[in-house]
């Protein structure tokens, strides 16, 4: 464990060097133990794949630093939590992207191999962030590593299905964006008129970290009609 | 019943709805939102009695204009946008009033407070509008804003007005330094670099806006190491390929890839949120 200072009122925690399966693990076990036992004055978590970032009331912690040895000692102490098998989530695609040529020049493949490869990985959530439920997902396919684009689109549109780096995700949300657009889903990921304050305002966002994903290819029936 | 309070006639530049923001939300990738200069709207509920947290309307430069549906008070900080109101103190307002916004003179976001707050849908638990995540109520030509059913707002007797101290009050043009401790990634650049970065001047490009605010200046020489993504705070300064700054603002997203040389004391993010494009600024070492 390593503590980078953030600015007042705040501490970084990074809990590993790579990211994947096992850091992964370690930050839900960092999660639980935050949410189960909050350390005075704790405001906010936001997790990501080596780091967690705590945010503190300020007038309560106005030195997030000098706390670290006992956050430290909490964190050490945690039991390990044990994550249940979660279901796969299917999402329809349909891969018409403006950079599919690009990912398959880049990685010497055809555009149907992309596809496919693209297509018969069982993905896991590894984190949202970026936009509203953005999931960003792996282990994609190394024959599928593709670097972000030299110059960000101002605009890509929602729904849009795109690789970055050794990632794929899935833009719930019209942004800018780096990433190399491959195809796009058809139900809306991410619904802000989904769920209430009664009912649980999380159901707009349809996945979750440590989620399973499977994209399943349709063709597109306007093109076909 | 509902206490309708407000009629948006034109929307100028911009209006929303704003608070201090939605917490709690950015391990789903939502941003926190709120008032872009935390102290001004403040400022407006304050003077008003209104708790820190009752949404305000936050006005993007110019050219806005509503009526009064009903005698209230209300409050004007911010951004001088040549109101027709008196600004920095309660003001009794009556109905069929028109307060027009009609040329930016100095800084740029406005506040509107109305006594008791404006009643509005929460969304995540926040009545801050996000307008990209399709997330607060959209204002628009024509919408009608309620007030709450709280007790109404009344001077003390004996009491002249209501003011905001004149210490409180700010010039958006006076000269501006801000503070910036150090980033995750402060590391990563060279003493020169570092160097480059606090002794020169920086201008806002007109390329900023919610998200976040560019400043161009002399580069920086950073290579473009992409880091894995991680969280990133708003006052953030990163510095992305090209050299030249990104300060994150309140609807920056909450993780990303570019090194964070810094990041600005929270209580002078209200003033860079000011800065119109062409200001000039520069940053001083918080530690």
């Amino acid at each position: 464990m390593k503590w980078i200072p953030y600015g007042p009122g705040a501490v970084m925690l990074h809990f590993a060097d790579k990211l994947g399966e096992k850091a992964f693990l370690r930050c839900q076990t960092i999660l639980a133990e935050l949410e189960q036992h909050p350390p005075y004055g704790l405001l906010e978590v936001v997790p990501a794949f080596t780091r967690i970032l705590l945010e503190f009331d300020r007038n309560l912690v106005p030195d997030a630093l000098a706390i670290i040895p006992h956050l430290e000692a909490q964190l050490k102490a945690a039991a390990k939590v044990k994550l249940p098998r979660m279901p796969v989530k299917e999402v329809s695609v349909i891969y018409d992207g403006p950079d599919l040529e690009r990912v398959a020049e880049l990685n010497r493949l055809t555009v149907p191999e992309v596809c496919r490869r693209h297509a018969a990985t069982t993905y896991k959530v590894y984190m949202l962030g970026f936009s509203p439920g953005f999931p960003y997902l792996g282990d994609l396919d190394r024959r599928l590593h593709t670097p972000r684009l030299p110059v960000p689109r101002p605009r890509i549109p929602e729904g849009s299905v795109a690789i970055g780096g050794e990632h794929t995700g899935i833009y719930t949300i019209e942004s800018p964006g780096g990433w190399n657009i491959i195809g796009r889903i058809l139900e809306p990921i991410y619904d802000p008129s989904r769920g209430s304050a009664l009912s649980g305002e999380e159901a707009m966002f349809l996945l979750r970290p440590g989620d399973r994903v499977k994209f399943v290819p349709v063709r597109d029936r306007r093109a076909s009609a | 019943m509902k206490l309708q309070i407000v009629e948006l006639h034109d929307c100028g530049l911009g209006v929303s709805i704003q608070d201090t923001g939605r917490h709690g939300w950015r391990k789903f990738g939502v941003p926190v939102s709120g008032s872009m200069d935390d102290h001004a709207a403040d400022w407006a509920n304050r003077l008003l009695g209104n708790g820190p947290e009752a949404p305000v309307l936050e006005l993007l430069l110019q050219g806005a204009k509503l009526e009064m549906l009903e005698d209230a008070w209300i409050a004007v900080t911010g951004a001088d946008a040549n109101c027709n109101v008196a600004t920095w103190r309660a003001v009794r307002a009556t109905k069929g009033d028109v307060i027009q916004f009609s040329r930016s003179v100095s800084g740029v976001w406005t506040y509107i407070a109305v006594e008791g707050g404006f009643e509005c849908a929460r969304f995540l638990g926040s009545a801050s509008m996000f307008a990209r995540g399709k997330l607060g109520f959209p204002c628009a030509t024509g919408s009608i804003l309620e007030r709450t059913h709280g007790e109404r707002f009344k001077l003390q007797s004996g009491v002249a007005g209501r003011f905001t101290p004149m210490n409180e009050r700010r010039n958006y043009d006076s000269p501006l330094t801000l503070k910036m401790w150090r980033g995750p990634q402060w590391d990563l650049f060279t003493e020169n670099d570092r160097g480059a970065f606090f002794s020169q001047q920086w201008t806002v490009s007109p390329d900023s806006d919610r998200v976040g605010y560019r400043l161009s200046g002399t580069p920086l020489t950073a290579d473009s190491t992409q880091i894995i993504s991680e969280p990133v705070r708003v006052g953030s300064v990163q510095i992305p390929e090209g050299g030249s700054p990104i300060v994150i603002m309140r609807d920056g997203p909450p993780v990303g890839g570019y090194p964070k040389l810094g990041i600005i004391d929270p209580t002078d993010i209200s003033w860079l949120a000011q800065c119109r494009p062409g200001r000039t600024l520069k940053f001083q070492p918080a530690e």
